[in-house]
């Protein structure tokens, strides 16, 4: 099964008039496995997210899961869909095994005995069976969305979205969660959004990175990765020297090292008095991101037009 | 930030919310329209401090309800919005912070019902205003009811509202505080003040000022026109008090607000749970973390067909259940009010001291009180409906899980039957709890026949689909405004529109949701005739129901999107699949809505009430020169009448005989008959032709071809239908039930216009354009002495035909009764002629039959002349066969009564005397010529040995309506009341003394000055010109009573008789000025003053024992000294006082100490004596040996035979000096 997003747009009214364009002609071909979208704050994620989870409608453009129509088919979506919010709160009062069970028949599981199985086999799974008779209110951050782990996997989806799963994890917990993850994604479509590069580079199989509701640039992790090798170069700075050397390089990121600067440039051929670098997944982020911000959005505005043209032949 | 700055803030953030503006469109609104919709009768102006007091107290209790969104708001919005960690780590006191914020909240608050008198200003100057109700602007009005009123109410519930919300630091425990303060202050203060008659506690429990309105009743009008509420005597109390209760609960608020994070789960949370906090649950230790991938989820089917969604929509409905089964207020309130009112039962089983028999009629009395009711506290049951509605629908999304749940593949429906069917689940307990009420009730009562099958067709069949229906109004609109506060306020509204519909002009039930023409359960006909138009109301407001369910399934959130573009969007898309549903449920309601309408408007006459006084008005202006027309006497009414209770028909054939006893001849005969009740076949036995038929008005003359000469007769005969076609808007008339009609004269046509169907009141008058006219006559009106048409005597026999297992009974002996078929026939002749005022019975009756023989005792006039001997009378009581409980005493009343009035009034006209029982909850009974009818209520009155036997001197005084009203008719003005009713109550009073004894006299009478203690206004007139009930069945007797123990009870009577002994039927006919003269006759000149003080003019005594000292004289004897201050005032009918000087003959009394079960006791002293105006000291003897041990009362007129409503203060305990 694949999923189709179609030149998808979705723009939001503030107060006194403004709009704000979450999702500017969002078009995506998302394949089963994992896929990490990738972007900073307000990118526009959870809005993609929650349009590919039926909880809101685009302006325009469509998605297809296979064959059923996400938008106008929500109830055909919802059979077959796995959804793991960016923020969500749990009934305090309830036991984690109760409320599973009571979302298990919400999502289908009429028959008593094998609903039963299903809902400790999803316990045990993400790790929640010894404490499945605690409140959930007295559950930590990861055990939570653990939980909610377990409620998305209920019914084994076809397409499992995951909105900035490990965003106030911590280490140990992000690296259980991410394991629950990987084992996933392979006969269904999962998409991950986060803005954490690692989450990514560690999971995800195909990948797309978006700002300010555009899609910037769509690429498998590791040949994006190949694809930037020889071009990532690296220089340790005092901290004064930075504006002299933004001058002359195009600086993809900086980073702090023990009080000192790190920094990265983009460059084609070898700039002096810089140790070149194996380019990982941040790498490909911010050169992606810098090139946006200054190169002149080369990539999209290909992307923009072929769109148009589309519009003009509709 | 200071402190300033938060206030600021807070001010201009709460007026960026759209629900703050429109609360103060509201409350200008309600206070516009209110001042517009008001008529106020007794001559206050709207803008009297009398009239502003009672719409402060009204708007505040609005107020109350549905303003709590703003302290909800201010007072958690920091946690509920999460960004408590920032303001509370900013560099502000805990002080300040929740200073500020309270005080922005109370100044909206304050603002708000500022509003109010805007609204007042707005409709009292504003266009197209009444200026004729207005009195000149006086600011005190406002500025006194603000500040003593308004303000402090304000105060005491933002204080309160804040206290919970901010320590709960959730938004709804506001609207709980709301709540809980109109139960506490409200129904709490009531039942003290009222039930329990704790009336300082009730009156300080009292936040909104209901005692000052409850007060306010004993006002006259010029006091309310004038007296401003102040903050003296009780309501300063109450004033400190609710200072008090606010300031502490800010106190408490600044002391237990922790300005720190509060994780959410360990918080004990008030409102939600009553589960104890939950500890945090540790760490799994000893997780291994590669575990993860060993564990595989078996891939077990899932079926999405009708059967799992049954099981989801059960799944939600418990889970729905429990979250509020589990709750403190879910189950918990209901459950103790019920416990209450079964326990609490014989504080208001009782009527008039009287206990009541708990038969399951009665007690439904108090347990099925209708939605539109508010003055009851079952209230709780909507109220409670309203904010678990809110919950259930919001569940969800407070709780942050709704993206979880609204991604499942359940359909909307599911999700909507699901939570009503948790609601549904919760109100039935609920129910079941109402019925405990009663049973406990009955238990309590000691009564032990429960008629389940009564409780559960009352409750489970209609209070339970009163309640859902309700319900699902409020699901509708909390999804519908799909904004919480919002959600609330709409939905009081709706409420609100409930229970006031009839006060805002919507009396058209089809237009009020969920209402019904009404139902009342009776042992007698049980729910017979009302439940085939209730089946067919409620069968159209559940389709409305359906209905309105199915759009909010359409329009049901389950996303972000919650503008109305994408839910008209999402709406769309569902809308194929509901579509079927949706068009059978608008079959429905277009189907049941226009058999409604066929049967309210088509086969019935629709009339609003204003349609109903338009017609009278009609009537008048169109026929009321005829007036005085000339008409014939009705001479003789023969009847043929057949009942058919099973098809609620009757058939009546009517043969009037009419003469011409003017000294003209009449050349037409007028009648009038029942609008829209057209009348068959008429005809005469002389040529005659229809001039006038006016079926609308109900008025109709016909032209004879020969004039009627003086002394000529004729005979006109008539047939009467009565069958109801469907039922109207209110209902189904309920004369012919299967068991238990009563057919009275009003069906039949009357000869001439009916001055009495005009429009009375003065206000009415005006406003539909007619001359004005006093209520009625004046008592110095001669002319209307000479209307005498309700004094004139007919024969009368009837035929009455009934089904086979009924007895009918009309007036008159039985001739003869007989079966015919299945149909059962009685023929009644009256022996002495009647006024025209009967009625037709039938109904599966018990009989108890005696024989009443008048023993020659004593005088004996017969007072139709001496000719007439007393003859032996049968008494019948025909009554419903499990209501024999009264039967033995009514007929020892009856047989009591005839006794005493026939030897005191004169003999008793006919062989005869009959009482009948029909259904219905009265607990009075009615007199016609030698019949009493009554209502079950009476029957279920239980009066217990000792106590007082209230029953018996209902009959004794009905009985006495048979020499008063029913033989002696006086004029149709001012006093008749007089006359009629004080003069029977006064005979019963004589009755009761000689049969129960004096001490059950004294019971009684004490029982009445109850109504003393009512708040009552001393502005009335006399009562020579008495003209309401309180004159006319407690003043007058009262005043009968004392001029007995000043003149003696022989001379009263003799009067009384002396009026009888002069009456006639013809005109003139006797006023109370007649009746004056009589007592003016036997009364000596030495205690005229009294009289003229009891019944010339409306006179007031202030008597009251300041000092009462006993001193041993030397020769042994004791010297009482009194210091008592008496006063005497005339008060006008608006209220003015004017001091009267006295030298009045008035009782001074000292009494033994009261033995046990004795309320007073006897007495040592009593005399009268002369007291003057003013305080004075008065000094009288007592022998030595009466004084005894105790505290000895001694004061004045001890026996309250004079009118003082202060009666505690005429007596004090005896003090000895040595």
């Amino acid at each position: 099964m694949e999923l189709q997003i179609r030149n998808v747009s979705k723009t939001y009214t503030k107060g006194r008039g403004g709009e704000v364009q979450a999702l500017k002609n969002v078009t995506l071909t998302i394949p089963n496995g994992m896929y990490g979208l990738l972007g900073p704050n307000g990118a526009g994620k959870s809005t993609l997210m929650r349009i590919l989870a039926t909880l809101q409608e685009p302006d325009e453009g469509s998605v297809h899961l296979g064959n059923i129509d996400v938008v106008n088919q929500p109830e055909q979506v919802r059979q077959t869909l796995g959804y793991l919010p960016q923020e969500f709160g749990v009934y305090p009062k309830a036991r984690a095994e109760e409320l599973l069970d009571h979302f298990a028949i919400l999502k289908g599981f009429s028959q008593r005995k094998s609903r039963r199985e299903v809902v400790g086999a999803l316990l045990q799974k993400v790790n929640l069976w010894d404490v499945r008779h605690q409140k959930l209110g007295g559950y930590s951050g990861g055990m939570r969305q653990r939980f909610g782990v377990a409620v998305a996997l209920l019914g084994n989806p076809k397409l499992l979205i995951v909105d900035e799963p490990t965003a106030g994890l911590d280490p140990a917990e992000r690296v259980r969660f991410l394991n629950l993850l990987s084992e996933l994604g392979e006969n269904s479509v999962v998409i991950l959004s986060t803005h954490i590069v690692e989450d990514v580079s560690e999971l995800c199989t195909r990948m797309a990175i978006i700002n300010k509701g555009e899609i910037l640039h769509e690429a498998e992790p590791l040949e994006a990765m190949n694809a930037l090798h020889g071009r990532i170069w690296q220089k340790v700075i005092a901290k004064n020297e930075l504006a002299q050397l933004e001058r002359e390089h195009t600086i993809i990121s900086t980073k702090l090292l023990g009080g000192r600067t790190v920094v990265h440039v983009y460059s084609e051929e070898t700039p002096a008095m810089f140790d070149p670098v194996q380019p990982d997944l941040e790498d490909v982020y911010f050169s992606v991101m810098a090139d946006h911000m200054m190169a002149g959005r080369v990539a999209d505005s290909q992307g923009g037009q072929q769109n148009d043209q589309q519009a003009n032949e509709a | 930030m200071t402190f300033g700055e938060i206030f600021r803030f807070e001010i201009s953030y709460q007026f960026r919310h759209v629900s703050t503006w429109l609360l103060f469109a509201f409350f200008f609104l309600f206070g516009f329209i209110i001042l517009r919709l008001v008529t106020l009768t007794d001559g206050t102006y709207l803008n009297a401090p009398g009239t502003i007091t009672f719409f402060t107290v009204f708007g505040s209790a609005i107020w109350v309800v549905i303003g709590g969104v703003i302290v909800g708001d201010t007072a958690t919005r920091d946690v509920q919005t999460r960004m408590h960690p920032l303001t509370y780590t900013a560099p502000v006191s805990k002080f300040g912070y929740l200073g500020a914020r309270f005080l922005a909240a109370l100044a909206l608050n304050s603002l708000l019902l500022l509003t109010l008198y805007a609204g007042f200003l707005g409709s009292l100057y504003g266009p197209g205003a009444k200026t004729q109700f207005v009195s000149p602007f006086r600011p005190d009005t406002y500025l006194a009811n603000f500040a003593f009123l308004a303000l402090p109410t304000s105060m005491a519930t933002t204080a309160i509202q804040f206290m919970v919300a901010a320590l709960s630091g959730r938004a709804i425990a506001s609207y709980i505080a709301s709540i809980s303060i109109i139960l506490f202050s409200q129904f709490g203060g009531t039942t003290v003040r009222f039930a329990l008659e704790w009336k300082t506690l009730g009156g300080l429990m009292d936040l909104l000022g209901t005692s000052i309105i409850a007060e306010m009743e004993g006002w006259t009008p010029i006091e309310k026109n004038t007296r401003l509420v102040l903050l003296e005597g009780p309501w300063l109390w109450n004033r400190l008090t609710w200072l008090g209760i606010a300031v502490s609960a800010l106190v408490y608020t600044y002391f237990r607000f922790q300005m720190s994070h509060q994780a959410s789960s360990s918080r004990r949370s008030l409102f939600r749970s009553r589960q104890a906090a939950v500890s945090s649950a540790a760490q799994p230790t000893h997780t291994r973390i590669e575990y993860t991938s060993l564990i595989n989820v078996p891939d077990v089917p899932r079926y999405f067909s009708r059967q799992t969604q049954l099981h989801q929509v059960l799944a939600i409905a418990g889970q729905s259940f429990w979250s509020i089964a589990k709750s403190w207020t879910g189950l918990t309130l209901v459950a103790v009010l019920a416990l209450g009112t079964g326990l609490l039962a014989t504080e208001y089983m009782e009527w008039l001291g009287v206990p009541l028999l708990a038969r399951t009629q009665e007690v439904l009395n108090v347990l099925t009180p209708p939605l539109s009711s508010y003055k009851t506290h079952w209230i709780i049951i909507p109220l409670l409906i309203i904010f678990y509605a809110g919950e259930l629908i919001w569940r969800e999304r407070e709780a942050g899980l709704h993206e979880l749940s609204d991604t499942t593949p359940t359909p909307e429906w599911v999700l909507f039957i699901g939570k009503f069917g948790g609601l549904t689940l919760i109100i039935t307990i609920w129910v079941a709890f109402l019925m405990l009420a009663g049973i406990i009730n009955q238990l309590v009562m000691g009564y032990y026949q429960f008629e389940l099958d009564v409780y559960v067709k009352a409750l489970f069949g209609i209070q339970l689909t009163n309640y859902l229906l309700f319900a699902l109004l409020i699901f509708v609109l909390h999804v519908l405004v799909n904004q919480k506060y919002i959600g609330h306020v709409v939905a009081f509204g709706a409420y609100g529109f409930l229970l006031f519909a009839s006060m805002l002009g919507v009396e058209y039930k089809l237009l009020i949701y969920g209402s019904d023409p009404g139902w009342s359960y009776s042992d007698m006909s049980g729910f017979d005739p009302y439940s085939k138009p209730w089946l067919w109301f409620k069968l159209y407001w559940v389709s409305w129901a359906v209905l309105l369910a199915i759009l909010a399934i359409l329009f049901w959130v389950r996303s972000k999107e919650g503008g109305p573009t994408a839910r008209f969007q999402r709406a769309k898309h569902r809308y194929s699949r509901h579509k079927m549903a949706l068009f059978v449920a608008l079959a429905f309601v277009v189907g049941t809505g226009g058999l409604l309408f066929y049967n309210t408007n088509v086969l019935n006459v629709y009339l609003t009430k204003s349609d109903r006084m338009a017609l009278r008005a009609d009537y008048e202006r169109r026929y009321g020169r005829y007036e005085h027309a000339a008409r014939p006497v009705l001479t003789h009414t023969k009847l043929q009448v057949e009942i058919y209770p099973e098809e609620q028909a009757a058939d009546i054939r009517g043969t009037f005989s009419l003469i011409n006893r003017s000294n003209k001849a009449i050349d037409s005969i007028h009648l009038s008959t029942i609008p829209f009740n057209p009348l068959e076949a008429i005809s005469f036995n002389r040529p005659a032709s229809s001039v006038v038929a006016d079926d609308k008005l109900g008025y109709h003359i016909y032209s004879l071809k020969k004039p009627l000469a003086p002394g000529d007769s004729v005979q006109m005969r008539f047939v009467v239908h009565i069958k109801p076609t469907g039922f109207s808007n209110e209902g189904i008339d309920a004369s012919i039930v299967a068991n238990g009609s009563h057919i009275t004269s009003d069906w039949m046509p009357v000869i001439g216009y009916q001055a009495n169907r005009q429009i009375r009141s003065v206000q009415d008058r005006l406003a539909y354009g007619l001359p004005p006219r006093a209520e009625r006559p004046s008592l110095y009106d001669v002319a209307a002495r000479n209307e005498n048409q309700h004094a004139e005597l007919m024969g009368f026999d009837a035929l009455v035909g009934t089904s086979k297992s009924q007895i009918a009974v009309a007036p008159g002996a039985l001739q003869r009764t007989w079966t015919k078929g299945d149909r059962r026939y009685f023929q009644y002749a009256t022996n002495a002629p009647i006024l025209n005022e009967y009625a037709f019975f039938s109904a599966k009756y018990a009989v108890q039959e005696r024989q009443w023989v008048h023993r020659l005792t004593g005088y004996q006039y017969a007072f139709q002349g001496p000719e007439r001997v007393v003859k032996p009378v049968i008494i019948q009581i025909f009554y419903h066969p499990s209501h024999a409980g009264n039967v033995a005493r009514m007929m020892k009343s009856a047989q009591a009564s005839l006794a005493y009035y026939t030897q005191e009034f004169g003999a008793y006209p006919y062989t005869h005397f009959r009482v009948l029982e029909r259904p219905g909850h009265g607990r009075g009974m009615h007199a016609e010529p030698m019949t009493i009818d009554y209502q079950e209520g009476y029957s279920l009155m239980n009066p217990q040995p000792g106590g007082l036997d209230l029953p018996y001197h209902i009959m004794a005084h009905e009985v006495a309506h048979q020499w008063w009203g029913l033989y002696l008719a006086p004029a149709a003005v001012e006093g008749a009341g007089l006359l009629v009713e004080s003069l029977a109550t006064y005979s019963a009073m004589q009755v009761v003394e000689e049969t129960l004894g004096r001490e059950h006299l004294l019971r009684y009478l004490s029982q009445m000055r109850q109504e003393y203690k009512v708040p009552r206004s001393r502005a009335a007139p006399p009562l020579l010109r008495s003209n309401n009930s309180f004159l006319n069945y407690r003043k007058g007797p009262f005043a009968l009573y004392a001029l007995r123990n000043y003149i003696g009870k022989k001379r009263v009577n003799d009067a009384l008789r002396q009026l009888l002994r002069t009456y006639t039927p013809a005109h003139p006919l006797p006023t109370t000025l007649d009746f004056y003269r009589e007592l003016q006759a036997v009364t000596p000149d030495s205690l005229h003053y009294l009289l003229h003080d009891l019944f010339a003019t409306n006179t007031f005594w202030d008597l009251k024992t300041e000092q009462a000292t006993a001193k041993q004289t030397k020769t042994g004897a004791w010297q009482v000294t009194l210091t008592v201050d008496a006063r005497k005032m005339r008060v006008d009918s608006m209220g003015r006082e004017t001091n009267v000087p006295m030298n009045d003959w008035i009782e001074i009394g000292v009494f033994a100490p009261a033995k046990n079960g004795q309320k007073t006791g006897l007495p040592i002293y009593l005399q009268k004596k002369r007291i003057r105006f003013g305080k004075q000291r008065i000094t009288v003897m007592v022998p030595d040996k009466l004084i005894q041990v105790g505290p000895i009362q001694a004061g004045i007129d001890p026996n309250h035979l004079l009118i003082d409503y202060e009666m505690n203060d005429n007596m004090k305990a005896l003090t000895f000096e040595r």
